[in-house]
């Protein structure tokens, strides 16, 4: 048999190598399931707030799996017995929809978990955390992340700049996003809180802290200070912005008085002292 | 998609508009750059009004370029709690000093009928828009805070991507409504700013900042004058 001539060998790999090797899925694909899917799942590192995904088709054909993230609540709702056995095992955490869902977009996350189940370790097989038991001094160190006297290694914004917790002092933490005096036991502790602060999906901090991620350690250390916090059991008061505006308000009535003083002697009305005066 | 309408649209229409009609303007009109000042119309509640509302307004525009150009340095300078709560206070301080200003302004304008007759559609726009720029600034600082904070993370990182002409609207797509409101109302205001009074801010060197009281001098017999006699 002939060798086959070199110049062919671009076609053979275009139209053989297609299909040997399955299509690595695009950027975007890998951008929306890091922002869509990572806080709860892995690819091969076991289960966080839902199922590892590791070969999920085995599990369960194409055509389900596309009905359930379309509307897992209403797959659930219909006494599926697979979809209720999920629920269980997430201990009742209903999978949040994926915002502007399409089938298109369903297929590429299917295609991208069925590339990556493949390879011998995936980039989401996990997290590199440390499973290590939790001390004092991480509870101290998270608590000065939190309110910002330890920064984050890569400059990422305090937690305190949008997040309350109960036990601040002075005039207690931001209102942008919610208070996180209990997110450890609603994320259902360790694993999948340090999976969440791992790669924040939430549409504000998502953008901030792809460029600015939190280090291991430090994850580490915020999620044992939200632990104490949630088991101590205090409740998440609600915000009061009164200290602050009454702070506000105080400050500017002193600016009033100091403008007053700085100007007792110059013009707060030009032309009636002149012509006060002229009449002298 | 609404949010690259918001977010890098109108921004750039904005700031085209700005820069075209600013130009156009100086070169026709050159003699229009003022604010027509009515101060010799009504004068008493000057002093309450236009003091308050341009230092206070300045203050708080300051603090908005830091936060543009030295993110770095404002999350530095927020990450002691004492020291970010005294920012947003003096900023908080410095909106309201604004605030009593211009509402001091638009009451004297309206209620003074020889300055309501050199009023024009532009003041009323100019007075209009500054009332939803500082009122959502308020806002947004009592319940959204800390604003310091999440502009330096957020806003700053948005503003530079439209300079470097690659919009990364996302940074403020699931912003509240009310940050939404006052970035566009900003816009807006950046937009309009050619038509209206507002090019005063533009007379360089703005000297009326730091002068001191112009003394004026009569060559008559003024008491003579004044008195009628």
């Amino acid at each position: 048999m002939k060798p086959v001539p070199l110049y062919l060998s671009p076609l053979l790999f275009v139209l053989f190598g297609g299909v040997l090797q399955a299509q690595a899925p695009s950027e975007d694909t890998y951008e929306l399931f890091k922002l869509s899917c990572v806080s709860c799942h892995t690819i091969g590192g076991g289960a966080l707030v839902g199922p590892d995904l590791k070969g999920v088709e085995e599990r369960q054909d194409r055509a389900w799996l596309l009905a359930f993230m379309e509307n897992p609540q209403g797959v659930i709702d219909s006494g599926d017995p697979y979809a209720l056995r999920l629920l269980r095992e997430s201990k009742g955490q209903v999978m949040t929809q994926i915002p502007n869902y399409t089938k298109a977009m369903g297929e590429k996350l299917l295609d991208l978990i069925a590339f990556e189940s493949e390879l011998e370790k995936s980039q989401f097989a996990g997290l590199q955390i440390s499973e290590r038991p939790l001390t004092q001094e991480d509870v101290d160190l998270g608590k000065a992340l939190f309110e910002g006297g330890e920064r984050f290694q890569n400059g990422a914004p305090s937690c305190l700049s949008c997040h309350a917790v109960h036990g601040l002092t002075g005039l207690g933490g931001g209102q942008l996003g919610p208070d996180l005096t209990s997110v450890y036991a609603r994320l259902e502790g360790r694993k999948p809180l340090a999976s969440w602060l791992s790669a924040p999906p939430s549409e504000v901090m998502a953008p901030v802290f792809q460029k600015h991620p939190l280090d291991g350690e430090e994850v580490l250390a915020l999620v044992a200070f939200l632990k104490e916090t949630a088991e101590a059991g205090h409740e998440e008061a609600p915000a009061n912005s009164f200290p602050f505006v009454l702070a506000g308000l105080g400050s500017t009535a002193v600016a009033f008085v100091i403008l007053d003083l700085l100007w007792r002697n110059r013009y707060r009305a030009t032309r009636k002292p002149l012509v006060e005066k002229s009449k002298r | 998609m609404n949010d690259f309408l918001l977010f890098a649209v109108v921004p750039y229409l904005a700031i085209s508009c700005f820069l075209l009609v600013t130009i156009q303007r100086y070169r026709q009109r050159a003699s229009s750059y003022s604010t027509l000042s009515s101060q010799f119309l009504e004068n008493k509640r000057h002093f309450w009004g236009s003091v308050p509302f341009h230092y206070g307004l300045m203050a708080v525009l300051a603090f908005h370029f830091v936060g543009v150009v030295f993110p770095k340095a404002v999350l530095s300078w927020n990450s002691a709690p004492l020291r970010l709560y005294i920012l947003e206070i003096s900023g908080l301080a410095l909106a309201l000093l604004s605030l009593v200003g211009l509402l001091n302004l638009i009451s004297r304008r309206l209620s003074s009928k020889k300055i309501r007759k050199v009023t024009t559609v532009g003041d009323l726009v100019v007075y209009l828009l500054l009332t939803v720029q500082i009122v959502s600034g308020i806002y947004v600082a009592v319940y959204s805070n800390w604003g310091s904070s999440w502009f330096a993370s957020n806003a700053s990182p948005w503003l530079w991507s439209l300079a470097r002409l690659d919009p990364q609207v996302q940074y403020m797509a699931a912003m509240p409504l009310a940050v939404k409101i006052h970035v566009i109302n900003a816009f807006l205001l950046i937009g309009f700013f050619p038509f209206t009074r507002l090019v005063h801010v533009l007379v360089v060197p703005n000297h009326y900042l730091w002068r001191r009281t112009q003394v004026v001098l009569w060559n008559y017999d003024r008491t003579k004058v004044r008195s009628g006699k």
